[in-house]
């Protein structure tokens, strides 16, 4: 098999790999020591994204797991990790890692090849939740030494640089999983590990305060000399919306990730000097919200009224009303800021007077008390802004002259309704595109996700053989151009047949006091380690 | 105590076993009523989750055995007090609520202790200057607590007192990340205690001084005072040693009665002050649809307020002997 | 009429309970007219949100931009029915069970005063969140939930009366003509024993507002109608720059079951002759 040494190839290939040493990155801290503090609404239920990857869960095991790779840039451009440098074979089928030597875990133990080809094998591939997207095409995992991992895989897969993140791939240490069947999901999530982790990070676990806090305190033995920056990674839990947004503003915390503050106390917050939101630093996740239709079922199995639902609901005052100014309209299942986005896609257009239209030709006329049909509706419970979406989408459905009943449900009774039962007539959700639609997308609008009792899948019984014609060709593809153009294709498709009704791009706001120097460096930011963050 | 009132213990307690069974049953079958279960939500939680893993989730959780199995499995744990693991959490239901229980007993003990100090007070105060004016202000001022939603106090308390003043704070149980000494901490633990105990323990004060106010009153007209004061003994000493003992009695029953009540308002004053409590773990718990943690607080805490109720009629006994001879 | 009379002069002379009815009065009317005068969608986002009041907005906008007097209006009349319809419900309830169990006696009367201990060990607000989660949000689901928690004081309460009539010499004398037992518990008893029960239902409508609002703060509330504790809830996440999106529905329901208070405690004097002396 020809092997050819990264550098040589760098020019020509689409995914921007790059064989980089630690030249790129800062030298040594601004400022050593000190305490970051940040704040979300819900406890974590696992310190592991093995279990979960749930926004608390991923932020605070970032920092105390790695991956072989780290990022940088929006774009995720590879960088050394746990891995120094990789080769990467000419037919994409053959990925060689080097591992750093000398890394240890924080338990003292040696990290090596072996832990890395347990974590993938055994533990990342079957239980999270992007396990066999990511590794279902690994055929072998090798450790000719203890330094080095080969990655053989079935077919090429235009993504795999992208899986290597802290809260997709960690690697985890194979000891401290002796004496646990890890073919048993409930042994494996009972293992002590998930609740007092060991990594390679540069942080490690000190104290758990349910209810309240988590602390992580510096990692000595850290393999990156001088780093981390600060002492202490605190995340403190606030149901409250409105605590949390005093806690920042008195410096009582001082990062609020990942929109964890209502938008309307970001406008206010926002005019603080001491403080700064950005929307930048998630460019990788792309959240995209949408209404899933069943079309299961006529009237919302006709075209025609599904665009009168889009034509009904203005995208722009949604962005503005409900999520205070924190997104932008959709125009498809890719979301503007992903680098597959279809830059050809028209806006979607506001006008209730062609939705009557529409309603009107597709023969659901209005009856005497100026309904054509009723339709039940769901929303999903995350919060407040997804039941005032509820509430506008029943307003202004209401106006065309559709009765929408809304039926509120916690996320057990919404789950079951959605993905296992199907008794859904329209429902809001979100979905992260990832850096990649072979990840996110694919899994909403594959007909072969239409599958009873799996979560965030195909929930509408949508088919369309070209569709997952498509998205089976941009799973293996290499060619950048052609890839692209399967993609431009399938959004064109999903933008006209509305099988969801794209509503908006969310954004992941992050407010923080600017104390904190160093946080956003990819496009995966509160999933990094942070471990060149500092605090003034 | 004679061994009168061991017996009277003892028959209490045995009353007390239908009870528990009876509330084993209620908070079982409630539950199983519910859509939606534990395993569908760690599946989602996780971004997204196959059939195949959600499945494999319900077994190892024993939640597709037909239901009458995984009761009596739930009933003999109970036996040994092994309350079973949290679905979401991974952690045993007894560590959990072990966990909790503390910062909630603080926060409970904390207003029952304004409560009844002010509760009783007031009501004391306001029945010996009867149809004066100290009498209309604290019977203004009950019906005034008495009529305020719980949390939406607490949210005017925070305005007032974090917003405003900038005084207090405005949620938590401890300031985070700083090192402190015992006694420092256990100061800021207490300036973080204020808010929520105040909001959880007014209306209860109001409820305690309406009740003391009006029994007073009527222990004043019944014969035995007026034969005091047909002995001469001075109106103080009236009002203290035989009034206040005889009325206190119906305070102290209504406040075991009113603890189950009380974990009720602690949900939602737990919830406005993210004090880290009991409270809080059942309403996250309700979120996630975490089954066998529900059902250990709904056990747990109609255990308390079971006992609770026990140590009403044991002190109740202490105020009025006639009640263990029972 | 010379009863109601009679009644009225004594409930005449509780100050606080005259105004306390004058008040629920006009809280009422405005409930059930103030909709049709003021015909503002609550949930139509018609204005900037947050704003303070305005001749447009009398009272301001919510946090999505729409007329907190609407919601108040229509908020009013989902908190009073609700409150009414649980505490008719738990009453109806209660007496049933109560006075089955105080005409009866016996065994019926262990096994009915044991159901409702049994209620009363239960922590109350606990079990109506589980039951409305259960069954879902909805009208129905949260006042049957209330009155779930709510009947058991009104049973032992209508018990006791049950058990004082039932030795009666008026009962006995029923019996004596050979009544049946469910017509002299239901013509005879009843009206003697109504009076206790009114004034405790009526407090129980106060509680059931009181229940409600706590409920549908934690979200658990219908989501197709407004109701005043659901206002505080979404007044909550902007309670540092517009408190008052909180305070306004907060003060509706003080004032609300404080009046409903008031009305109570003058129905207790008016009905209660012991208690007319002080």
């Amino acid at each position: 098999m020809g092997m050819s040494r990264l550098p040589a190839i760098l020019a020509a290939t689409p995914l921007a790999l790059a064989l980089c040493g630690a030249a790129a990155l800062a030298q040594s801290c601004p400022k050593t020591g000190g305490t970051l503090t940040y704040v979300y609404s819900l406890e974590p239920t696992s310190l592991s994204t093995i279990a979960t990857s749930a926004v608390p869960v991923a932020l605070i095991s970032t920092k105390i797991y790695e991956s072989l790779l780290t990022y940088e840039g929006p774009a995720l451009t590879p960088k050394p990790g746990l891995a120094e440098s990789w080769t990467i074979s000419d037919d994409r089928k053959t990925y060689t890692f080097k591992l750093r030597p000398g890394v240890t875990w924080h338990d003292g133990k040696p990290f090596t090849a072996q832990d890395v080809k347990f974590s993938v094998e055994d533990i990342i591939r079957p239980y999270h939740s992007r396990g066999k997207v990511y590794f279902g095409d690994v055929e072998a995992v090798e450790t000719p030494d203890d330094l080095t991992v080969v990655f053989r895989l079935k077919a090429p897969v235009p993504f795999f640089m992208n899986v290597f993140q802290p809260g997709e791939a960690p690697i985890m240490p194979k000891h401290a999983f002796d004496g646990i069947d890890v073919k048993a999901v409930a042994a494996v999530r009972a293992a002590p590990i998930m609740q007092n982790p060991v990594g390679t990070g540069p942080f490690r676990f000190k104290e758990w305060r349910k209810g309240s806090h988590i602390t992580l305190e510096r990692n000595p033995g850290y393999w990156r000399k001088g780093f981390p920056c600060l002492d202490q990674v605190v995340q403190r839990i606030m149901p409250d919306g409105a605590a949390r947004a005093i806690a920042i503003e008195t410096g009582e915390v001082d990062l609020a990730p990942m929109s964890s503050l209502p938008e309307a106390e970001v406008q206010r917050l926002e005019k603080i000097p001491t403080l700064e939101a950005s929307q930048a630093g998630a460019e990788a996740l792309g959240p995209n919200l949408w209404l899933e239709v069943n079309m299961r079922e006529k009237p919302l199995a006709d075209l025609k009224v599904r665009q009168a639902l889009s034509l009904a609901l203005d995208r722009e005052r949604i962005v503005d009303v409900i999520w205070y100014g924190q997104g932008k309209p959709a125009r498809g299942p890719v979301v503007s800021t992903n680098a597959a986005f279809n830059a050809a896609l028209k806006p979607y257009e506001y006008n209730p007077r062609k939705a009557n239209q529409l309603l009107d030709e597709a023969g659901y006329r209005r009856g005497a008390d100026g309904i054509r049909f009723k339709i039940t509706q769901h929303f999903l419970p995350y919060g407040e802004n997804w039941a005032r979406l509820g509430e506008y989408v029943r307003q202004e459905l209401g106006k065309v002259g559709i009765a929408v009943e809304t039926q509120s449900a916690d996320l057990g009774g919404w789950l079951k309704a959605v993905y296992t039962d199907w008794s859904f007539n329209l429902t809001s959700t979100f979905s992260h595109n990832y850096s990649d639609p072979s990840i996110g997308v694919e899994r909403t609008f594959h007909s072969d996700f239409i599958r009873k009792g799996a979560t965030f899948t195909n929930s509408m019984g949508y088919r369309n053989p070209r569709v997952d014609q498509l998205f089976g060709l941009a799973a293996r593809e290499i060619d950048p151009a052609a890839r692209q153009k399967q993609f431009d294709e399938m959004q064109q498709i999903l933008h006209d047949e509305l099988p969801v009704i794209f509503l908006m791009e969310m954004s992941y706001t992050h407010v923080w006091n600017r104390k904190v120097k160093g946080l956003i460096t990819n496009g995966i930011s509160m999933y990094s380690s942070w471990d060149g963050v500092s605090k003034d | 105590m004679s061994s009168l009132s061991l017996g009277f213990v003892s028959v209490r307690l045995l009353q007390v076993v239908p009870s528990v069974l009876g509330i084993a049953v209620l908070n079982f079958a409630l539950l199983h009523l519910a859509p939606g279960d534990a395993a569908e939500i760690i599946g989602a939680q996780s971004g997204g989750a196959s059939k195949e893993f959600v499945d494999e989730l319900r077994r190892s959780f024993g939640i597709d055995r037909p239901l009458y199995q995984q009761f009596f499995i739930y009933l003999g744990k109970l036996l040994t007090f092994d309350l079973g693991m949290s679905n979401v959490q991974q952690r045993p239901v007894l560590d959990l609520i072990a966990d909790r229980m503390p910062a909630t007993l603080l926060l409970m003990l904390t207003a029952i202790g304004i409560a009844i100090v002010v509760g009783v007070l007031c009501g004391v105060v306001a029945a010996m200057r009867h149809r004066k004016w100290v009498d209309t202000i604290v019977s203004v001022l009950a019906l005034l607590c008495y009529a305020t939603p719980q949390f939406w106090l607490g949210l005017m308390l925070i305005v007032l007192f974090s917003v405003t003043l900038g005084v207090l704070p405005s949620g938590g149980m401890m300031t985070i990340g700083a090192q402190m000494e015992p006694l420092a901490r256990a100061l800021d633990i207490g300036r973080h205690l204020v808010l929520p105990a105040l909001t959880l323990g007014l209306f209860y004060a109001a409820v305690y001084a309406r009740l003391m106010r009006a029994s007073m009153l009527e222990v004043y007209s019944s014969d035995f005072i007026t034969t005091a004061r047909a002995k001469g003994l001075s109106e103080g000493r009236i009002s203290l040693t035989h009034a206040a003992r005889n009325a206190l009695m119906p305070v102290v029953t209504l406040g075991g009665v009113q603890i189950g009540h009380m974990l009720g308002g602690s949900i939602l004053v737990e919830t406005v002050f993210g004090w880290p409590g009991l409270g809080r773990l059942l309403f996250d718990g309700l979120l996630q649809r975490d089954l066998n943690l529900l059902l250990g607080i709904l056990f747990i805490s109609s255990i308390l307020v079971v006992l609770c109720n026990l140590l009403v009629d044991l002190v109740y006994g202490l105020l009025d002997p006639r009640i263990l001879a029972r | 009429m010379k009863r109601t009379l009679h009644f009225w002069r004594r409930y005449r002379r509780n100050r606080g309970a005259v105004v306390g009815l004058v008040l629920l009065l006009a809280i009422v009317l405005a409930a059930v007219f103030g909709p049709m005068v003021y015909t503002v969608d609550p949930f139509d986002m018609i204005g900037r949100p947050a704003q303070t009041p305005s001749a447009r907005f009398p009272l301001g906008t919510d946090v999505s931009g729409r007329d907190i007097l609407a919601g108040l209006l229509h908020g009013g009349r989902v908190s009073l029915l609700i409150g009414v319809a649980a505490s008719l419900c738990a009453t109806t309830l209660g007496v049933v069970v109560g006075a089955a169990a105080g005409y009866c006696g016996r065994g019926s009367d262990i096994l009915l005063m044991r159901l409702t201990d049994f209620f009363l060990t239960i922590p109350s607000f606990v079990l109506a969140v589980v039951i409305i989660a259960i069954f879902r949000p909805s009208l129905i689901s949260v006042m049957s939930a209330i009155a779930i928690v709510s009947w058991p004081p009104v049973a032992r309460l209508a018990r006791a009366e049950f058990m004082a009539h039932r030795d009666r010499e008026y009962v006995q004398a029923c019996r004596a003509m050979g009544m049946s037992d469910f017509r002299i518990a239901a013509r005879h008893i009843l009206p003697n024993a109504l009076p206790p029960v009114i004034v405790v239902s009526s407090l129980l409508v106060a509680t059931a507002i009181l229940t409600e609002s706590g409920l549908s703060f934690l979200g658990l509330s219908d989501p197709n109608v407004v109701s005043w504790g659901y206002m505080i809830g979404i007044g909550r996440t902007m309670l540092r720059t517009a408190w008052w999106m909180s305070a306004i529905p907060g003060m509706a329901i003080l004032v609300t079951v404080l009046c409903i208070n008031l009305v109570g405690e003058g129905l207790s004097d008016a009905l209660n002759p012991k208690l007319q002396e002080r």
